[in-house]
């Protein structure tokens, strides 16, 4: 059986819900969204809902910027409270490198209009009166950062495209793309043929297997990164705190319970989401070196999810060279929901032909080939 | 305050240890050694245990074996603790924590580093089916720890006062009580690493446990991991179903069986099978008035003797009945009943209001087998065995390579056929470690012929259908 669809989406994941959601609001609702698993089961649905604008790239602040002020508004958007808690994200730096980087950082994310300030440990123990500082050298703040409940986005997104007609096919998974010269044809999947010209590739730790198959060679990777709820309590920490130098971070979500995890600097690259012991164990002991009352706190469940990591630590957004309608929408290398919301938009822009609201083409695939890269130094985990 | 603790009892002795004396919210409270902290508090008039974090509600305890969580307090300035499973000890300072406990302000002394070791079975649950697997591979040589939260041993067999049927196995007419202090006296005989009042935190690959003991946690890599984990009870909805005072079947057993403490004056039983009629009838052994069992179906479900000797002592049986709601606002003061019609809706003008101040819910178990999925097994759907349950091997081991699992955890039966299929692990793991032999292959036989008979009554026939239904070799492959 061969059906017709306006574009494809491959990917239930808060970006490609959120592309399909974008083109939906303008009217584009010839959609059909895949998902191999269900809505929301991969790092969308895995992470710790961290919304930071605190970047060392001036193209990561850029999008951060705007992306927050869109999860801002999103909840009255979607007509569901989204659970964005603005508490601000605390940067702790553990030596003088860190030190001078971040100070850089917070002189480029200033000129941007962004209010990040440069703390010292005591004003940082002022912020996590529980903070153990007798290692931080310094610290940046910025209020307006926060964490948003992954679920009730991915979600709402998936309600509002639904409501508006877009079909989103689960348990459905995308076999083959068909490819005549430089034009894509159809979409195979294990459930039939879905014949099309536009495909976005929003596949997440599987976005590099997605574009082999239309023959496009992407530079992405996918690492395992676990991540870890605790038991619940009364409200008591405000920020989301995070250390580069360690590779952890953790936050309290509105629910009382503390979301956090930890970079394995050993990770080997590949598709694996299982728990690890040495996760266990290394989130237990730093999340005490940072907070020694977690003593007494008990971890209610540990999971993995996978960063699609790209050379740069940077997204991979719009077309390929080969195909100019297979659009790119991955590689966010662990903060892909915080800038969903804008390269969504700009997606969906592109897609309809329109005039990007930002100029994103320094995220083309393309600047992998013998350009200098921007590396974005300030990915934690 | 007042005291619930059964001083005379026509079958059961409670042995109690020293007294002692803890505080509770800055009261001191009078407990024996040997109880836990909820299961004393209990016996002193405590009703309400935790908060519900939204709305407030007050809530009592429920399972009371560490698996619902409505009992967590404070205690020793350490939050979370389940007291269902936590002993009481001298001078232990306990408090309730309303919705959300407060972060702790205090901190504990580190605990050492972890322990590693290397052993060749770890087995997850030391009921009938655990203890019965660690028991047959310690007898022929295996290193074999068994890990139960509880500190008493014995899973759900300790609060059994109650004789087994059965017709052909040594079991039959052995009151299950019994049966745990035979199976764990088998057990230290034969070498087992007995390792009570610990919590298994997970499965690593390959076959390692993380172990939560009061030392702190506890790494084993074994050769083989044996599941055990049991049941959970189910649920009813109805109106203001969370009051204190409803309490299920097992939470009531363990009070009442295990620590010689009543849990209210005037009971109404819902569910009539056996679990139902036993534990209304131990309640009357207890001394508390069971006002009535109501039962949706329109027959009970359980064996007529156990329905007889209710019947007998003036407990009327309602069949297709059911509860509409508890009354009472912090705890439970009565309930209103109905009789429902052939298509299960509510005959109008047939409510009842009952006094009581218990609603003892025994409506069924599933099986408990979280442990197993986390491992990777690969679970089905099979409502015959009372949930989702692991695909095994004939030999009940499950997807995972050396992942076993046996008793209620892989579906819903019984005692007997618990402790039989631990017994077919126990075999299966020596054949594992140290290849097979005549006699195992002949033990494994007669393991396999006994479940077979025990499946083969009236009874059985639902379990039966159930395990073809997830058992590979026979339909799945």
């Amino acid at each position: 059986m061969s059906e017709k669809a306006g574009a494809v989406v491959i990917g239930g994941g808060v970006n490609g819900l959120g592309t399909a959601y974008h083109l939906a609001k303008k009217g584009y609702t010839d959609v059909v969204v895949l998902e191999k698993s269900y809505v929301c089961s991969g790092a969308s649905g895995r992470n710790g809902g961290g919304i930071r604008q605190q970047w060392s790239s001036r193209e990561n602040i850029k999008l951060a910027m705007e992306s927050t002020k869109m999860f801002e508004g999103l909840s009255e958007e979607l007509g569901e409270d989204m659970e964005f808690i603005q508490g601000g994200y605390l940067v702790l730096a553990f030596d003088e490198d860190e030190v001078e980087r971040f100070e850089k950082n917070v002189a480029l994310q200033r000129k941007m209009g962004l209010n990040t300030e440069f703390v010292s440990p005591e004003e940082a123990k002022e912020i996590v009166p529980q903070l153990n500082i007798s290692k931080v050298k310094a610290a940046t703040f910025n209020e307006s950062d926060g964490t948003i409940y992954p679920f009730l986005v991915v979600h709402g997104y998936a309600r509002a495209v639904r409501e508006m007609g877009v079909e989103i096919r689960e348990h459905t998974e995308v076999t083959d793309i068909e490819v005549h010269g430089d034009e894509i044809t159809a979409v195979k999947t294990d459930k039939g043929i879905i014949e099309t010209d536009t495909v976005v590739n929003a596949a997440g730790g599987w976005s590099n297997q997605i574009a082999r198959m239309a023959g496009v060679e992407l530079p992405n990777k996918p690492y395992r990164h676990e991540i870890m709820v605790t038991e619940p309590f009364a409200h008591f920490l405000d920020p989301m705190v995070i250390s580069f130098h360690h590779g952890i971070y953790f936050s309290q979500s509105k629910h009382g319970n503390i979301v956090g995890g930890i970079g394995n600097p050993d990770e080997k690259e590949g598709i694996n989401q299982r728990s690890s012991m040495w996760f266990l164990r290394t989130m237990a002991k730093t999340l005490v070196d940072f907070i020694p009352q977690f003593r007494s706190v008990n971890m209610l469940r540990q999971w993995a999810g996978l960063y699609d990591t790209t050379p740069d630590a940077q997204p991979i957004i719009g077309p390929v060279p080969e195909l100019e309608r297979f659009y790119q929408l991955n590689g966010f290398s662990g903060h892909g929901f915080m800038v969903s919301p804008v390269v969504n938009k700009v997606t969906a822009e592109l897609i309809l032909g329109e005039e990007p609201s930002m100029d994103i083409d320094r995220l083309s695939v393309t600047r992998f080939e013998g350009m200098d890269l921007e590396q974005e130094y300030s990915v934690v985990g | 305050m007042e005291d619930k603790r059964i001083r005379e009892h026509p079958v059961l002795e409670f042995e109690r240890g020293h007294e002692i004396h803890f505080d509770f919210e800055g009261e001191e409270v009078k407990a024996y050694k040997g109880e836990t902290i909820a299961a004393a508090l209990y016996a002193n008039g405590l009703v309400k245990f935790t908060e519900s974090k939204h709305h407030h509600r007050p809530r009592g305890f429920f399972c009371a074996i560490g698996k619902c969580s409505s009992c967590i307090m404070t205690v020793n300035g350490i939050p979370h603790v389940r007291t269902c499973v936590t002993p009481v000890e001298e001078g232990m300072k306990v408090k309730r924590h309303g919705a959300l406990p407060e972060f702790p302000k205090e901190v504990p002394p580190s605990s050492p580093e972890a322990k590693e070791s290397k052993v060749d079975i770890a087995v997850v649950g030391g009921g009938p089916a655990g203890l019965s697997a660690a028991i047959i591979a310690a007898q022929h040589g295996a290193d074999v720890h068994l890990f139960d939260e509880g500190d008493h041993q014995g899973g759900q067999l300790v609060k059994q006062t109650h004789q087994f049927f059965g017709s052909h196995l040594e079991e039959a007419g052995t009151r299950g009580i019994d049966l745990a202090e035979d199976l764990l006296r088998e057990a230290k005989k034969a070498g087992v690493n007995l390792h009570p009042g610990t919590t298994v935190l997970g499965y690593y690959p390959e076959k390692t446990l993380a172990v939560e003991s009061k030392n702190g946690l506890e790494i084993y890599h074994t050769k083989g991991i044996v599941y055990a984990t049991g049941a959970v009870e189910n649920y009813l909805a109805f109106e203001n179903n969370d009051l204190p005072g409803i309490y299920g079947a097992g939470g009531v057993q363990t009070l009442m069986n295990e620590y010689g403490i009543i849990p209210g004056e005037k009971v109404l039983m819902i569910g009539s099978g056996n679990v139902g009629l036993i534990v209304g009838y131990q309640l009357l052994q207890a001394g508390v008035d069971v006002v009535e069992v109501i039962e949706a179906m329109p027959n009970f479900g359980g064996y007529q003797v156990h329905a007889s000797k209710l019947r007998r002592a003036g407990v009327p049986i309602s069949t297709a009945h059911t509860i509409k709601k508890a009354l009472g606002t912090d705890r439970v003061e009565g309930a209103v009943v109905h009789v429902l019609d052939e298509d299960w809706q509510p005959v109008p003008g047939t409510e009842r209001e009952l006094e009581c101040d218990v609603i003892c819910i025994a409506v069924g178990l599933h099986p408990d087998n979280q442990f197993v999925r986390q491992a990777g097994a690969e679970m089905k759907y099979v409502r015959e065995l009372g949930g989702f349950v692991p695909i095994r091997t004939e030999d009940m081991e499950t997807t995972v390579e050396g992942v076993f699992v046996a008793g209620d955890s892989a579906g819903i039966e019984e005692a007997t056929v618990a402790a039989l299929e631990g017994k077919l692990v126990g075999c299966a793991l020596v054949e594992r470690l140290f290849g097979t032999s005549d006699e195992i292959s002949d033990m494994k036989e007669d393991i396999k012929a006994g479940i077979e008979q025990m499946r083969k009554g009236p009874y059985g026939e639902y379990p039966r259908r159930g395990v073809k239904l997830c058992t590979l070799d026979e339909e799945v492959c």
